[in-house]
């Protein structure tokens, strides 16, 4: 028998643990549910009947049109605060960026129980705009998200990049678009990410907001509280899919521009 | 010695397999005196106690109730002293009917649960239930309060539910009743109004009223606005088997019922403020709703808040009839197992919950009404008295006495009656007891088969949606 000797890649195997209980097992059963109809058959109606069903596919492209607005909002607005942020001469700088990320440390629901009189203030009458009320909450919402990557890869930036494109007779637009922007790309993919998928699913704030129209997350909770394991675990499915389609499509550019750098 | 691995393994599984037994066997001496009672309760639901001294309750007759600690521990007392034996509530809560049928189905064991009328007859129809025992409604024993006190008319609408052909009454005990209804700010929608179902669509309310997010609230709403015609015709109501006719009228699920209540939820989809779950009691204080579809109970809490905050709502219910719910203590068979201290212990706590006291310490913590009509104690007659009773000094009384269906035997008698304030007639006091009335064109929700539902959530699911062929063609 031999003795026991530690190794470095042991350390590894709490996480592993981990991974195969809480993600590949959970993972494995949705999928199992997805494709299977009640009796336990493997299935593809329901796959099939997701897609061709246009109150279903409303749904999708509902989620979609929130999702993508709240991200391009958080996008544009938590750039330029992270790149000021990043790159000023400001004597504490990681206070001013705790300002930005402060709101993250309250309860969202109580965040956005505030923001709901504030907007009731302003509107009047809140159900007269759901939607609008709804990519206002989740942007409130997420937008600390956007910004803590931002800011992390635009600290990382090495200023002699920019100076070098304003030697070469470069202007601001231009180093911004050929220089700045190109570099941070990993950021925005990590910010884009940690908002996109909760902006599909987080129906909480579509209730609060008294918005009655249903996104993918509040489908999979209803299906879930009608006994549906198998409709409910197939979206859940499709959404899956749906990010790792994402996820590889951004990979791909990420991987191409760097291609393009190593070239110049 | 030079243990091997093998024999290492062995040792590890003989102490795993032991061990645990070693533990159970060392309780059991313990265990024989003491019964664990898994109790499962909506949250809330309960007098949890810590009483302010002001808030005692002194009836006329000079009973005096007040909650001191939480009414399951004060159970735990009583049971001791009542039968000599030791009994442990390990009480927990549920948020909705699905919630606890998906707990109960996915291994969580409770003794007792306490589900509303749809899902307890759902529970009997797949045999879960473990019926009442004949001591239990053996009435001539002192501690039996729940069959010696339950109203006379909850019994009797029990009698006519039955699952399997067997009636609801061997498995279900109740525990609170009422009505659907509208919570109403009277200053904007009129009485009238607020009497129909068809508040939901009227458009002189545009975004201004909510509905509830439950797929069988709404749907009963719908239901009654599509078939108004038909059961408001004189013929219809003066018939003899009227009421059987409402209930099979409101209980309808074939196709074209379900596709013309699907087309009135998306017209009230499009008139209402929203579908809310919980936030309805909270926009009406604040006047964000100037309506809400509500619950008699919830409507009782909702009217003394805005009271607290000197603002005056009126509940009523709709005319053309409305939807009578109650949840009901039943014992479920994977917690009791034949066990009959157990089932004792369960039973005595039914039971607990239903003397006159004990009831109104309830009713006054969560503002429901209690099934419990005090049987030969007048306690529960004191109280709905001592809340609503009006003052010497009161000018403008009329006398409320259509209620006598709820606390006696003879439904015609005039026994009883409450002198009280006019407003009252339209505020708490008719949402905890509405007149008698009003309960002949209540009908329960029946618990509906797999196929309906299946129906009835993909219309739920269509009306929630965003229609993308309306947006291309």
């Amino acid at each position: 028998m031999s003795r026991y000797r530690f190794d470095r890649k042991q350390l590894v195997l709490p996480y592993l643990i981990y991974l195969i209980l809480f993600v590949v097992m959970p993972l494995l059963v949705v999928l199992y549910y997805g494709f299977t109809d009640d009796q336990g058959h493997i299935s593809f109606t329901n796959f099939a009947s997701f897609f061709t069903n246009s109150k279903m596919m409303g749904t999708l492209v509902y989620s979609l049109v929130i999702a993508v607005m709240v991200t391009v909002i958080c996008l544009l607005l938590a750039y330029p605060v992270a790149y000021i942020l990043a790159k000023g001469e400001y004597a504490r700088k990681h206070s001013f960026l705790m300002v930005f990320v402060l709101p993250m440390w309250i309860n969202f629901t109580l965040r956005i129980t505030a923001l709901k009189e504030i907007l009731t203030l302003l509107e009047g009458n809140l159900a007269f705009h759901p939607f609008m009320n709804t990519v206002i909450c989740m942007v409130y919402d997420f937008l600390p998200f956007m910004i803590m990557p931002l800011f992390n890869s635009l600290t990382k930036l090495d200023k002699s990049m920019i100076e070098a494109g304003y030697d070469l007779g470069a202007d601001f637009p231009k180093v911004l678009t050929k220089v700045i922007l190109p570099l941070s790309v990993p950021g925005i993919i990590s910010g884009v990410t940690m908002v996109f998928l909760p902006a599909m699913t987080n129906y909480v704030v579509l209730d609060m907001v008294y918005n009655s129209t249903y996104i993918m997350g509040s489908l999979i909770g209803s299906y879930f509280s009608s006994y549906d394991w198998n409709n409910g675990s197939l979206i859940s499915a499709i959404l899956l899919m749906f990010i790792g389609f994402l996820t590889i499509i951004t990979d791909k550019i990420v991987s191409k521009e760097e291609g393009e750098e190593v070239r110049i | 010695m030079n243990v091997s691995g093998k024999m290492k393994c062995t040792l590890l599984f003989v102490a795993c397999v032991f061990l645990p037994s070693l533990f159970v066997s060392g309780c059991g001496g313990q265990e024989a005196e003491e019964v664990t009672l898994r109790v499962c309760n909506w949250e809330e639901y309960i007098d949890e106690g810590g009483w302010d001294e002001e808030e005692l309750i002194e009836l006329e007759d000079g009973t005096k109730i007040f909650g001191e600690n939480n009414l399951a521990d004060d159970f735990e007392e009583w049971y001791f002293e009542e039968y000599g034996e030791r009994v442990k509530v390990e009480y927990s809560t549920f948020g909705t009917n699905e919630e606890l049928y998906n707990q109960i189905t996915l291994g969580d064991v409770y003794d007792l649960a306490c589900p509303s009328e749809y899902m307890i007859m759902k529970l009997m129809r797949e045999g879960m239930l473990v019926p009442y025992s004949d001591d239990f409604k053996d009435v001539s024993q002192e501690r039996n309060y729940y069959s010696k006190g339950v109203s006379p008319y909850i019994s009797s609408v029990f009698d006519t539910l039955s699952i399997n052909g067997e009636n609801l009454n061997s498995y279900a005990a109740g525990y609170m009743w009422g009505l659907l209804g509208f919570v109403y700010n009277p200053d904007e929608v009129s009485e009238e109004d607020a009497a129909h179902w068809d508040l939901l669509l009227d458009r002189n309310y545009f975004r201004r009223i909510t509905i509830k997010d439950s797929v069988r609230d709404a749907y009963f709403a719908a239901i009654a606005i599509n078939c108004y015609d038909e059961i408001t015709d004189e013929a219809f109501v003066g018939s003899p088997d009227y009421h059987d006719r409402l209930s099979a009228a409101l209980n309808r699920t074939d196709p074209e019922t379900v596709q013309a209540v699907e087309d009135i939820l998306i017209d009230a989809k499009n008139n209402v403020y929203s579908f809310e779950t919980d936030a309805g009691k909270a926009d009406m204080v604040t006047g964000k709703v100037v309506a809400n579809e509500q619950w008699s109970g919830d409507a009782v809490y909702t009217l003394n808040q805005a009271d607290e905050d000197g603002m005056e709502l009126c509940y009523s219910v709709p005319k053309e009839g409305t939807n009578l719910w109650f949840d009901g203590w039943v014992m479920l068979k994977r917690g009791i197992e034949q066990d009959e201290r157990k089932q004792r212990a369960a039973e005595a706590f039914v039971n607990y919950m239903s003397r006159p006291d004990n009831a109104i310490r309830n009713m006054y913590y969560i503002g429901y009404t209690s099934v419990i009509s005090g049987g030969d104690s007048d306690l529960m007659f004191e109280y709905l008295n001592y809340c609503y009773g009006a003052g010497d000094d009161e000018e403008a009384t009329v006398e409320y006495d259509d209620i006598d269906y709820f606390f006696s035997e003879d439904p015609t008698g005039d026994r009883y009656t409450v002198v009280t304030t006019e407003d009252q007639t339209k505020r708490q006091l008719f949402a905890q007891y509405p007149p008698g009335s009003m309960v002949d064109r209540a009908v329960v929700m029946a618990c509906f088969d797999d196929e309906s539902n299946d129906r009835i959530n993909r219309s739920w699911t269509n009306v929630r949606c965003f229609d993308l062929e309306r947006l291309l063609f």
